[in-house]
């Protein structure tokens, strides 16, 4: 009983709510209406009429702040003839300045809204005046009129007809900015000049004083690393930030894990998700494997080519500087709740539409750091490797590290302007509204695929040339030979680094590329495989014949040799396009990239950590724990990245919240895909556990480790003539070393190439033509 | 793995044959190394008398080297090779050149097959449209009539998804482009992917040979709900 009344009383309220909504536009008739600007005189007939012009007239294209105009609203056609009861109505609205009625035809309903009145409505044309704002800002007006035939009653709004007509007057002036909260004003204000004020005083007192405050004594400790310009100590700066970010990269890798785990997972939203898998890449890439890379060039290469330091240690100092800073600008969207979510390949016109995150401005600055930190980095190691080798040293005298440290410094500095190229012009475009990557404005959204995969491409084999480089040195010296073919190498390097350049396209196989380009890229693709081969094959025969000492370092190469050559067989894959138009953008991709990227270079860099950390310590690491760090990682790292070959192929795509499993309702993947998800996600934590032991490791042996000889494994390289840890600066600049060689050949004589240029020239020796 | 299209495992098959070719080299000589030349005592001997400051003597064999250059590289020349036929049929031309003919007269059909080859061939296709946009796809079936081509909603995990229901044995070619950002259609079933740019317009050939039905999907990152942008595909 209760019930029903209530229900009663809903029905009611709202039939009552109906009637408000709609009386206004029944009874409001030949006495004009207002609210009708965005619905029409809907009353009138559901649309417009195309019989009917509406149109305002008097009022200018731009307008002066506080002017009065005099407005003439009128129409033609439709049924409205003379004779008629009554000709017609209006209804004019304006979103800024003030209306205002000359005589009884019309009436005001706001300062912003004006119709007919009943007197009014015998006419088709009506005078107003509007005074315009002095706000600057830009007027839209919006009129309505309606033609009627004049027929009264029920049915007088039947047979009528309308029109709409809007124009925009422009404003004087920028539109005026909002006001800012006073309190934010007063508080930047306090903060700066607190700032101001304290330096000047700091610089008064210490002008007065200057022996008073030294920051050598202030805190030696950290002074001597924050302004050290030696390679060593930049080098260990490097390359603890490329392992704490590392870490941070893999527990995000974690997070995107457990999301995967199991299919629809609602661990983290898909906007922290997005946030992940971006600064995933960007972190491992540009934070982990670069200073990681630039951590061992800046300790190995001077050491090896007999140098003293680098050739400008302050340029140096400067481009590790700038990558904490870097990290700092890239990581501030993610402490704001709103970190860039682009992917690392930040697509346009994504990276540049309004739907990102304001984070994606910082990452690109931040990157834009970034590049110059690896431009300077490359102009530093180019000139100290072309002119600070030691006496005896030709170019293919240098140890294998070196020479990878050349290619891929070659390699980055030619091609890192693109990369910073494009940035700056997202950056200009998502800051200042420039219109580089905006469709609309005659933007080209592919043109940031090319810039970025100019650069992408010779990047990642910028990270795993020098992995090649410790390869090389770790499997000569393990197995107590000579490296087999050791220009070969150095030749296969090369054709990596040129190879590099004209492969890009494969990238963008998918993008609408042309047929011919597609053919060039997929044979480009192709060759990339032939040096890559000449360097694996040239590793197996180095140890051919000889006697292979094992080590936990040797352990991580020959994990290299197995891991790097499956994924140079499933990059095979990709450039096959009918195959790759299926592969392109599944995990299958991923596993590849991961099987290259970790079992390379990441892979390589362990051996490196293992072979050389007793150099940069003087402390051996443990090899017990080596061995069980390998052995737990070696296959914690398979079962973790070889079923997503499966996934791909079965057409599980990457960059994905979430994925689809077979129902009823769907065909997707299959049910399996689930479980081995599971799998892959368990041994992903496996893995990063694992690497934790070559954390606790190198802890451990720094603080109790046995104590390093200068050469523990018998290689031949000048870092193994120095103490360890060497001394600084690493060889006295006025007695360097000086290279022998265990070859007939004398040092420095020139090839055939050098000696075919030289018969071409004209001989220093050779009596010169003018002078007889 | 059974079938994605019969041109994709055609391929994928004479890949892994290769594959495991090399895989067998590679690793038959990694293993068989590792093991027979490991050093009996964890020290020396110094085969080639490594010493501090001299660059090693020389270890190399010109015809081994060359050997191992020119062997992969005809190899890949093969790869390349059958790999090129296959990527004329992916994007094939349209008119009696290509693979699908021209387009079909109304009441015309396709009366597509798959020839001995693997490759679908046609005798005119039909045309439709896929619009991209922020997080949706959007189906149009032109004029084409409704047992060819038809568009409704399907429920994808309680989602109302678009839905595009094709005819066996018609071969069509979508006509792509996005309204905002970048996406790719994916069709996992036809095993085929494009991108569709904003202010550009890309081609997909989209064989409809068999009965199947699969998830649509977009595989190019467009933002917070891109995981969701699906669409179901149907061809009965």
């Amino acid at each position: 009983m209760e019930r029903s009344t209530v229900s009663r009383r809903l029905v009611l309220i709202s039939l009552l709510a109906m009637a408000m909504i709609v009386v206004p536009a029944v009874t409001s008739l030949p006495s004009g209406i207002s609210g009708v600007k965005d619905t029409g005189c809907n009353c009138h007939g559901t649309e417009a009429s195309p019989s009917v012009t509406a149109s305002i007239s008097g009022l200018p294209e731009t307008y002066n702040a506080s002017e009065t105009y005099a407005v003439t609203v009128s129409f033609t056609g439709g049924p409205s003839t003379d004779g008629n009861a009554n000709l017609g109505g209006f209804n004019l609205w304006a979103s800024d300045g003030t209306l205002a009625t000359l005589d009884s035809s019309a009436q005001l309903w706001s300062p912003n809204e004006a119709s007919h009145t009943t007197e009014g409505n015998d006419q088709r044309s009506w005078n107003l005046e509007w005074i315009a704002p002095d706000s600057g800002v830009d007027v839209e007006f919006i009129l309505h009129t309606n033609s009627v035939n004049g027929n009264e009653g029920d049915s007088g709004s039947s047979g009528d007809e309308w029109d709409r007509a809007q124009t925009t007057v422009l404003g004087f002036g920028p539109n005026v900015l909002p006001d800012a909260d006073p309190f934010k004003v007063l508080a930047t204000l306090i903060i700066i000049s607190t700032v101001l004020l304290s330096i000047i005083v700091l610089y008064v007192f210490y002008r007065n004083n200057p022996d008073g405050f030294e920051w050598a004594r202030f805190a030696p400790w950290i002074t001597e690393w924050l302004t050290s310009t030696d390679h060593k100590k930049i080098g260990t700066l490097y390359f603890v930030q490329g392992l704490f970010f590392l870490g941070v990269g893999g527990i995000m890798a974690l997070m995107i894990r457990v999301q995967l785990s199991s299919p629809g997972n609602d661990f983290i939203t898909q906007e922290y998700y997005n946030q992940f898998f971006t600064l995933h890449g960007t972190t491992m890439i540009f934070l982990a494997a670069m200073p990681l890379i630039a951590g061992f060039a800046n300790w190995i290469v001077p050491l090896q080519i007999g140098a003293p330091d680098l050739a400008f240690p302050r340029l140096n100092a400067l481009s590790f500087w700038l990558q904490p800073v870097a990290a700092l600008l890239i990581f501030t969207g993610v402490f704001s709740g709103a970190g860039a979510d682009t992917g690392w390949t930040g697509y346009a016109p994504y990276v540049v539409s309004e739907n990102t995150h304001a984070g994606v401005s910082m990452w690109a600055a931040g990157q834009i750091m970034l590049v110059a930190s690896s431009t300077l980095t490359g102009i530093n190691f180019l000139t100290t490797i072309a002119v600070m080798r030691s006496p005896g040293m030709g170019w293919f005298q240098m140890p294998l590290f070196t020479w990878s440290i050349l290619v891929a410094n070659l390699m980055l500095f030619l091609s890192i302007p693109a990369f910073g190229v494009g940035l700056i012009q997202v950056y200009l475009d998502r800051t200042i509204g420039t219109g580089f990557y905006d469709v609309a404005a005659g933007g080209d959204p592919l043109l940031w695929s090319h810039l970025f995969w100019y650069f992408g491409h010779p990047e990642v084999y910028v990270v795993i040339v020098p992995a090649f480089g410790v390869i090389s040195e770790v499997i000569a010296t393990s197995a107590r030979r000579s490296i087999f073919g050791y220009k070969s190498m150095v030749y296969a390097m090369a054709g990596i680094g040129l190879v590099s350049f004209i492969v890009y396209g494969h990238h963008m196989f998918t993008s609408g590329m042309s047929p011919t380009l597609r053919f060039v890229t997929m044979l480009t693709t192709m060759l990339v495989a032939v040096p890559t081969g000449i360097k694996i094959f040239n590793w197996l025969k180095t140890m051919h014949g000889g006697s292979l000492v094992y080590r936990t370092h040797t352990l991580w190469t020959l994990g290299f040799l197995v891991t790097f050559t499956l994924g140079g067989i499933s990059g095979m894959f990709f450039p096959s396009m009918a195959m790759d138009v299926h592969l392109h953008e599944t995990y299958f991709v991923v596993a590849h990239f991961h099987y290259v990227l970790v079992g390379g270079t990441v892979f390589g860099f362990f051996a490196a950590i293992y072979y050389w950390y007793p150099k940069m310590t003087g402390r051996m690491l443990d090899e017990r724990l080596g061995v069980l760090h390998f052995l737990t990682a070696f296959i914690s790292y398979n079962a973790l990245f070889w079923p997503m070959h499966r996934l791909g192929v079965v057409g599980m795509i990457r960059r994905t919240h979430t994925y689809y499993i077979t129902t009823d309702d769907i065909q997707a993947l299959p049910e399996w895909a689930a479980d081995w998800n599971m799998l892959i996600s368990m041994s992903a934590f496996l893995f990063f556990a694992s690497n934790l032991l070559l954390v606790v490791n190198m802890i451990k042996s720094l603080v109790r480790g046995e104590k390093a000889p200068a050469d523990p494994w018998g290689g031949w390289s000048f870092e193994w003539m120095t103490s360890s840890p060497p001394p600084t600066p690493s060889f006295d600049p006025h007695n360097l070393p000086m290279l022998k060689d265990a070859n007939e050949h004398v040092a420095n004589e020139p090839g055939r190439l050098g000696q075919m240029f030289r018969r071409l020239m004209v001989s220093d020796d050779a009596p010169e033509e003018g002078s007889h | 793995m059974a079938g994605v299209t019969p041109l994709y495992d055609a391929i994928w098959n004479d890949y892994i044959l290769w594959s495991l070719f090399v895989g067998a080299i590679a690793f038959g000589w990694l293993y068989h190394h590792s093991y027979f030349y490991r050093s009996e005592d964890g020290e020396s001997p110094n085969i080639d008398n490594l010493e501090v400051g001299v660059f090693p003597k020389d270890y190399d064999n010109l015809r081994l080297e060359v050997a191992w250059t020119i062997l992969p590289f005809i190899l890949i020349v093969w790869l390349t090779y059958i790999s090129w036929a296959p990527l004329d049929a992916v994007w094939s031309e349209t008119g009696p050149d290509g693979y699908h003919g021209s387009e079909c007269q109304e009441g015309e059909s396709s009366e597509s097959y798959i020839d001995a080859d693997g490759y679908v061939r046609s005798s005119c296709y039909h045309d439709l449209g896929i619009t991209g946009q922020q997080w949706f796809w959007e189906f149009d079936c032109y004029e084409l009539s409704e047992d060819i081509c038809s568009t409704g909603y399907a429920t994808v995990e309680g989602e109302l998804k678009p839905q595009l229901t094709l005819k066996t044995g018609e071969t069509y070619l979508a006509t792509m482009t996005s309204i905002d950002v970048t996406h790719a259609v994916k069709n996992p079933g036809f095993g085929i992917m494009e991108d569709v740019q904003p202010g550009q317009i890309t081609y997909l050939w989209m064989p409809a040979v068999e009965d199947t039905s699969f998830l649509m999907l977009c595989a190019e990152y467009c933002g917070d709900n891109h995981a969701y942008m699906t669409a179901q595909i149907i061809v009965e």
